[in-house]
Order: structure tokens, then C-alpha cells, then sequence
């Protein structure tokens, strides 16, 4: 029995939507989030020549594919997958972060999720803190542990709960700085909600990425591997 | 369990065909985004608690949906579904800390503040779904996305949005497939199995993805892709856009100046 049936996640998302970020914040936050993505793009255009378009684009399909299912979360609710360090470890951290801004582009201009002028500010908290923020410490963790599967698991584990309880943090920080919700009440609304969501959010992300890590080892992101080297697979 | 991203992806995918609007046939949609994206900005921007201001700006939105002839039931749908999304997060401010407690119950309160941020923030969330609506609503999708190349948006950017857009219905088709068979196969009846049934679905789709994505481009090579995407010229303005972006200026800064007097 969910203990608050209306308080369920997808209600709680962390897309802000229009107006309720101020100005000097959504600026900073377009300016942080043109700049990477500006990068991202350059990045991800070496290292993919001309796969980037096609596999960028069914990448972020899938993610939108990935978050419309729900699955029950520890506490009684139900929530979706967020997906940003799993972007981050399936793709790495520029192609990761690149993908999710895409389908923050996507969920803000086509679906009205998320605001148009807050997706700078979106896509500043989930795609460079989350995704980019989730796979350095997948990676941290992973070295610290050991580069067997436990290395692995702990580190999707520790990295994804991570990335989705920080990105809510500031999200509730850039709340508060615009004035609109008071930090301690933003604070215990969004962080405490997803502490528990970050939850459910590791444990699928480590199901997901074992699944993958047990059939095509190939898929899975390594930084010392050559993207293009298995073009002609 | 149907869940509201699925609501809101068929309210969004099932109308494509119908583009009752005629002002987007009138004005470039490049002109057509960048006068919605000015009003947006012009809503938002607005201080707290000018209430005039929102209201010379809802007319207008009233008079051009009037003017687009856009399906009012689906725009009525959507918002509907928009709405649930955001509503918690709204209430949230409306008990927030202030000055000048309105009512309390407990540690409930409305105070004066609260009661004016709350009130500003559901007007600038109002007027701007309304016309992002209006926007995807009178606008083909691929259409507003080559329209974001005037506003410098990179053309790989473009390419990489409009080839995850094409590919949407097809992968969410191929998960709710997924999900049918695991339902089917009684996996997905346990609430601890659950997530790890829903982790191994992602994890295969992941992989039929980046296969289907290699296969893709493999396609695009023998039709002779080389890595650079044809590019659309931007149309040359005529003397309607140039009226409307003109008005549109106009409009946003005299709903800003209306409140001094």
C-alpha cells in the first residue's frame, strides 16, 4: 500500500518546468549548458565520425523508451527510470550527457515536460551532473573495487543513486536561490523523495548494466577502447 | 499500469495528421518559433505578482488560438495530462515560509507570500504551456526542429534530434512488446523480480538499439551518407513574418510597460 498514493514519482519529476526559476539562475544555467553541450557535440563527432547521428538518435529513443516504464520503488511507491548514468556507462560521459540533453530537448519542446526556458537548467542537472557527474564516479568506484563485476555493480550502484539524490539537490538549491520554494522545504520535498527513488533507480541501472555486461561486454563504454575500432565488426 | 508519460506520448503522437492551424502556412516557422520563444521569455520574465501584465498577455494567447483554429478538446487533453505533472510541485509553494498568515492548520500555512509567488508561478506556468502547446500543436514536429537552425542550434544537433524523434514510436513500440511478453511469461508479477525483470528489458532493448543504430548507419552509407546532412537554406522573410515578429516584440513589451501605468 503506497503510503502517499499521490506523491507518486512520476508526479514528482525532477523537470522544472517554466517559471519557476529566475532569471540570473536561468541564465547561468543556459550559459553552463550551452557551453557543454557545445563540447559534448565535438566530442562525440570524433569519436563517432559519421555514426553520431544515427546512434545518437536511437540512443535517445531509447532512453525515452527506458523511462515510460514504471517499476515498484522500496516504500510502497512507484517510479521510472532516469537514466542518466546509465547513459553515461553504456555511451561514456560526453556521448552519455549528449543523449540526455537530446531527450530533455525532446520531452521540452515536443511533450511539455520540462520547460523551454528551464531546460538549460534540466539539462544542467541531469545530464552534466547526473550523466557526467554519474559516470566519473561509476568509473572512481569501479577502479577503487576492481575491475571485476563486483567493481562494476558497486559502482552503477553507488554512482546512480548518487547522481539522481545531487541532481535533485540542486535542483532544489536553484529553487530556492530563485525564490520560489524555500531551500529547507525544497530540500526535504526532493532530496528525501529521491533518496527512495535513487534507490529503485540503482537497482534497475545495475540489472540493466550486469544484463548487458553478461551478454555484450562489447556495449559497455570503456575510456581506454577506440569507439571507431569495432566499425567494421 | 498505464502510466502518464505513455498518456502524454499518444496525446502528442496521435494528432500528427492534423494540423488544423492556418498560421503556420502564413508565417515561416522559423518566425513562428522565435515569436513563440519571445513570449515565453516574456511570461517568464515578468516579476512576481503583476497580474496585468499575465492578463494582457492571455488575451493574446486567447485571440491566437482563435486565430489558429487549433482542436480546443485536444489542447484540453494535453494540458490536462501536462497538469498532473506539475501540480505537486506547485503546491509545494503555495505552504511556503512569508509574511502574513492567511490560514493555518498545524504547520500548514498559506501566508501572503506564499499566496503571491504561488499565484505568479501558475500563471507563467499557464501562459507558457499554452503556447508550447500551441506551438507542437499547429507545427509538425520535424518541421519545428529544422525550424531551431535559425536560432543557431548546431545542424548535428538538428540531425541527432530529428533522428531520435524519428525513431520514437518505434522503440517505444518495441519496449511495450517487451513488456507484454514479460507480463505474458508471468515475470513481471513479483515486486522484487519486477526490477530486476524491467533491468534485463532495458538492458536487451540497449542492445538492440545500438545494433539497429549500426544498422542504420550502414543504411545511410550505402545511400551514399558521408557524414553531412543536407542542409535547408533558410526561407527568405516576407513581409508577414517580419509583421508578426514585429508585433510580437511590440506586444511583449507593452504587456511589460502596462503595469507602470
Amino acid at each position: 500500500m503506497p503510503l502517499f498514493p499521490i506523491l507518486n514519482s512520476q508526479f514528482l519529476a525532477m523537470h522544472i518546468p517554466d517559471g519557476f526559476l529566475s532569471l540570473p539562475v536561468l541564465g547561468v544555467t543556459w550559459i553552463c549548458a550551452i557551453g557543454f553541450i557545445s563540447i559534448a557535440l565535438k566530442q562525440v563527432e570524433s569519436d563517432y565520425q559519421d555514426r553520431a547521428v544515427p546512434l545518437m538518435g536511437v540512443c535517445g529513443a531509447f532512453i525515452f523508451a527506458a523511462q515510460m516504464i514504471n517499476f515498484p520503488i522500496p516504500g510502497g511507491t512507484s517510479g521510472h527510470l532516469l537514466g542518466g548514468t546509465l547513459a553515461g556507462i553504456l555511451l561514456g560521459p560526453w556521448a552519455g550527457a549528449l543523449v540526455m540533453s537530446v531527450v530533455f530537448m525532446v520531452q521540452g519542446f515536443v511533450f511539455q515536460d520540462g520547460g523551454i526556458t528551464a531546460l538549460g537548467a534540466n539539462i544542467f542537472n541531469m545530464g552534466l551532473i547526473g550523466t557526467f557527474g554519474g559516470y566519473y564516479l561509476f568509473r572512481t568506484v569501479r577502479n577503487l573495487v576492481g575491475h571485476e563485476l563486483r567493481g562494476i555493480i558497486v559502482g552503477t550502484a553507488i554512482a546512480s543513486w548518487f547522481s539522481v539524490v545531487v541532481a535533485s539537490a540542486i535542483a532544489a538549491i536553484q529553487l530556492a536561490i530563485s525564490g520560489t520554494v524555500p531551500l529547507l522545504i525544497g530540500m526535504t520535498a526532493m532530496v528525501g523523495w529521491h533518496v527512495m527513488i535513487g534507490v529503485g533507480e540503482a537497482l534497475v541501472t545495475v540489472s540493466t548494466v550486469t544484463f548487458i555486461w553478461r551478454s555484450r561486454p562489447d556495449l559497455l563504454y570503456s575510456s581506454s577502447k577506440r569507439i571507431n575500432s569495432d566499425l567494421s565488426r | 499500469m498505464p502510466h502518464s508519460h505513455s498518456h502524454n506520448f499518444h496525446s502528442h503522437t496521435d494528432h500528427h495528421d492534423k494540423y488544423h492551424s492556418h498560421s503556420h502556412n502564413m508565417i515561416a516557422p522559423t518566425i513562428h518559433i522565435v515569436c513563440t520563444l519571445i513570449m515565453v521569455i516574456a511570461i517568464v520574465a515578468t516579476p512576481d505578482a503583476r497580474w496585468l501584465t499575465w492578463l494582457i498577455y492571455g488575451c493574446g494567447i486567447i485571440v491566437l488560438l482563435g486565430m489558429s483554429q487549433v482542436d480546443l478538446f485536444t489542447l484540453y487533453q494535453r494540458l490536462a495530462v501536462e497538469s498532473i505533472f506539475v501540480s505537486v510541485s506547485v503546491l509545494g509553494i503555495l505552504f511556503r515560509d512569508g509574511n502574513g498568515i492567511i490560514w493555518q492548520w498545524g504547520f500548514l500555512k498559506i501566508t501572503l507570500t506564499g499566496l503571491l509567488i504561488f499565484g505568479s508561478v501558475l500563471c507563467k506556468l499557464g501562459l507558457t504551456l499554452v503556447l508550447m502547446n500551441l506551438l507542437t500543436l499547429t507545427m509538425p514536429i520535424p518541421v519545428l526542429l529544422q525550424g531551431l537552425s535559425i536560432l543557431r542550434v548546431p545542424p548535428l544537433l538538428i540531425a541527432i534530434l530529428g533522428s531520435m524523434y524519428r525513431y520514437l514510436d518505434l522503440l517505444v513500440e518495441e519496449f511495450m512488446i517487451m513488456r507484454r511478453a514479460a507480463i505474458a511469461r508471468n515475470l513481471l508479477a513479483g515486486k522484487r523480480w519486477q526490477r530486476l525483470v524491467i533491468g534485463n528489458m532495458i538492458g536487451s532493448l540497449f542492445i538492440r538499439t545500438y545494433d539497429r543504430g549500426n544498422r542504420i548507419h550502414q543504411s545511410m552509407l550505402s545511400r551514399g551518407y558521408q557524414g553531412v546532412l543536407p542542409l535547408q537554406t533558410p526561407p527568405k522573410l516576407n513581409w508577414r513574418d517580419r509583421l508578426a515578429l514585429g508585433f510580437t516584440i511590440l506586444f511583449a513589451v507593452f504587456g511589460q510597460v502596462a503595469f507602470y501605468h
